[in-house]
């Protein structure tokens, strides 16, 4: 029993050193991709395939977010008549922390899943071993460009996912449960800061970061066969699920106290 | 018997070898599947690494381009030693080698002539399209695969890929080709195509080939040496004849495809087939 559980302890550390080399020799690697051109026509298909394409999925992900909060919040705000503040609530919630959430969750589905999954398939078939048994490094032209990718446009889809949870939000707020439109703006606008959407948008680089190489690294390490390849992307998603949340609560410290560093009494709407 | 192993005991430690292994020893956890290899390969020779499946020939093929690290053990390429170097200064010398996977490991989403471009645009900055298109040309007109350039690995047959492959592997003209079962899931004729491919490359490109395989037509064909792994180590090592008459008991069942008495003993024990057959409807 003992011995089975200092294996495991073992093997975990030994995961988590491989994990922490391969990420470290990533961002190395990406970094000199961004100063190398002949890099970027490999960086630009990783952003079609992964950014463009996200994007309808991410937009209707916001959108559903903004939408069912007005539903939800709308009982209580009105019980205590203030249900022309239901606008501070959504907007902040969408902007801050369920919109990039949501919209980093849905990517760790569709862009995690389709990484773990082409790579896993690469290293099963022998693909990734042709790769540097043709001089090339394989982080170089396979990790990095993704990660990148990623990135730069995870951020972005937040973005979109964040204009359009507002918009769902707007739509149920004022056209379905009847709020003045003037007034769902006027406290929208004085409970959201330009801090609040810029602390979305920061935590968009750290969760594309992560979502990628957590990614890449299940497919590089993924076992043999169909059930292996599986076994890569479920772990993937779990992990990136995981970290995204892990960010988030790290990032909410650490942007509190920036916050209330520079402006420590913040006013109550 | 004294004189050839004598002699092969001098091919094993010679050291006019492009391709050197020292006490190569290779663990994956508790399992031992290459334990302390020592060989030499000569220069522009065939050497054909033949034994059972899951020997270590493939383990051993990948070692020698470093695409595994021993667990003990020394790699050497033109007398340097590979074995403990960096990555970044492994690829340089990556690119003295050709390597055939056993599957083809072309890439999905490029055409054959991409594949075969790939490692051309990886190591030279391309000014002159035209001259490239020419090159890819000649390399798919030495497999017999011109006018294939803008199909993909998906509308080839296994033998086609196989081909396309070992274009793309000849693409850096390299010194070393590696074979990973070539043969495999291959009919007899496409077989040939392949034996006949490897000495083709051989003879008018020189190179030093290692090909590891376990059809014995295949490595009588091509080999100028041939080498027998069994349970890691290296049982038989010298040209065909000797192989052929090698007193080895595993080395002439595997050469004439027998089972061993051993292997026979257990199938006898392990019930008859009757016994093993039901349908379904015994389960009602």
């Amino acid at each position: 029993m003992i011995a089975l559980i200092g294996a495991k302890t073992i093997n975990g550390i030994n995961n988590m050193g491989r994990y922490g080399r391969f990420l470290w020799q990533s961002m190395i690697v990406s970094f000199q991709s961004c100063l190398n051109k002949l890099s970027y026509p490999l960086i630009w298909t990783q952003m079609y395939l992964i950014g463009v394409r996200s994007v309808p999925v991410v937009m209707i992900t916001g959108a559903f977010v903004g939408m069912t909060l007005a539903v939800q919040a709308y009982d209580q705000l009105a019980g205590m008549g203030l249900e022309e503040h239901l606008g501070v609530l959504i907007n902040i919630s969408v902007v801050k922390e369920l919109g990039p959430v949501l919209a980093a969750v849905m990517l760790a589905g569709r862009v995690g899943g389709a990484l773990t999954a082409e790579l896993g398939t690469m290293n099963v078939t022998e693909q990734i071993d042709a790769v540097r048994s043709m001089g090339t490094d394989p982080i170089r032209y396979l990790v990095a460009p993704r990660i990148l990718a990623c990135l730069l446009l995870t951020p972005f889809l937040i973005i979109f996912a964040v204009l359009m949870g507002i918009i769902g939000g707007y739509f149920v707020s004022v056209i379905q449960l009847d709020i003045n439109s003037r007034a769902y703006w006027s406290f929208s606008a004085a409970g959201v800061e330009l801090w609040d959407i810029s602390i979305g948008v920061v935590k968009g680089f750290f969760f594309g970061v992560a979502i990628a190489a957590i990614s890449c690294y299940k497919g590089f390490t993924c076992k043999e066969g169909a059930q292996g390849v599986g076994q890569a992307c479920t772990e993937a998603f779990v992990a990136s699920f995981i970290s995204i949340l892990a960010l988030d609560f790290a990032l909410a410290v650490v942007f509190k106290s920036i916050y209330n560093t520079f402006w420590p009494i913040r006013g109550l709407v | 018997m004294k004189e050839q192993n004598s002699k092969n005991q001098a091919t094993q430690t010679s050291h006019n070898g492009v391709l050197e292994v020292k006490n190569l020893t290779k663990k994956f956890g508790p399992k031992m599947v290459l334990d302390n290899i020592s060989l030499s390969i000569e220069k522009g020779k065939t050497t054909v690494v033949i034994g059972p499946s899951g020997c270590g020939k493939t383990v051993f093929i990948k070692h020698l381009i470093v695409l595994l690290r021993p667990t003990s053990g020394e790699v050497y390429f033109n007398k340097k030693r590979i074995d403990n170097i960096e990555e970044n200064e492994l690829n340089k010398i990556r690119t003295h080698y050709g390597f055939l996977f056993q599957g083809g490991a072309l890439f999905d989403s490029l055409s054959v002539s991409e594949n075969i471009i790939f490692p051309i645009k990886q190591h030279f900055k391309i000014t002159d399209w035209g001259q490239v298109e020419e090159l890819v040309q000649s390399k798919l007109a030495m497999v017999g695969l011109d006018g294939f350039q803008n199909y993909f690995p998906a509308d080839l047959s296994g033998g086609q890929r196989k081909r396309v492959a070992l274009a793309r592997a000849i693409a850096l003209n390299p010194e070393i080709i590696l074979y990973d079962e070539p043969t495999t899931g291959l009919d007899p004729i496409r077989s040939d195509i392949i034996n006949e491919l490897i000495l083709k490359l051989q003879r008018e490109l020189g190179v030093t080939t290692v090909v590891v395989t376990h059809n014995m037509a295949s490595a009588y064909k091509v080999g100028d040496r041939i080498i027998m792994l069994h349970n890691g180590k290296i049982i038989a090592d010298g040209n065909v004849d000797h192989i052929r008459n090698h007193p080895h008991p595993a080395v002439q069942q595997f050469i004439h495809g027998q089972v061993s008495e051993d292997d026979l003993a257990v199938l006898r024990m392990s019930g008859s087939m009757s016994q093993a057959q039901f349908l379904p409807r015994d389960f009602q």
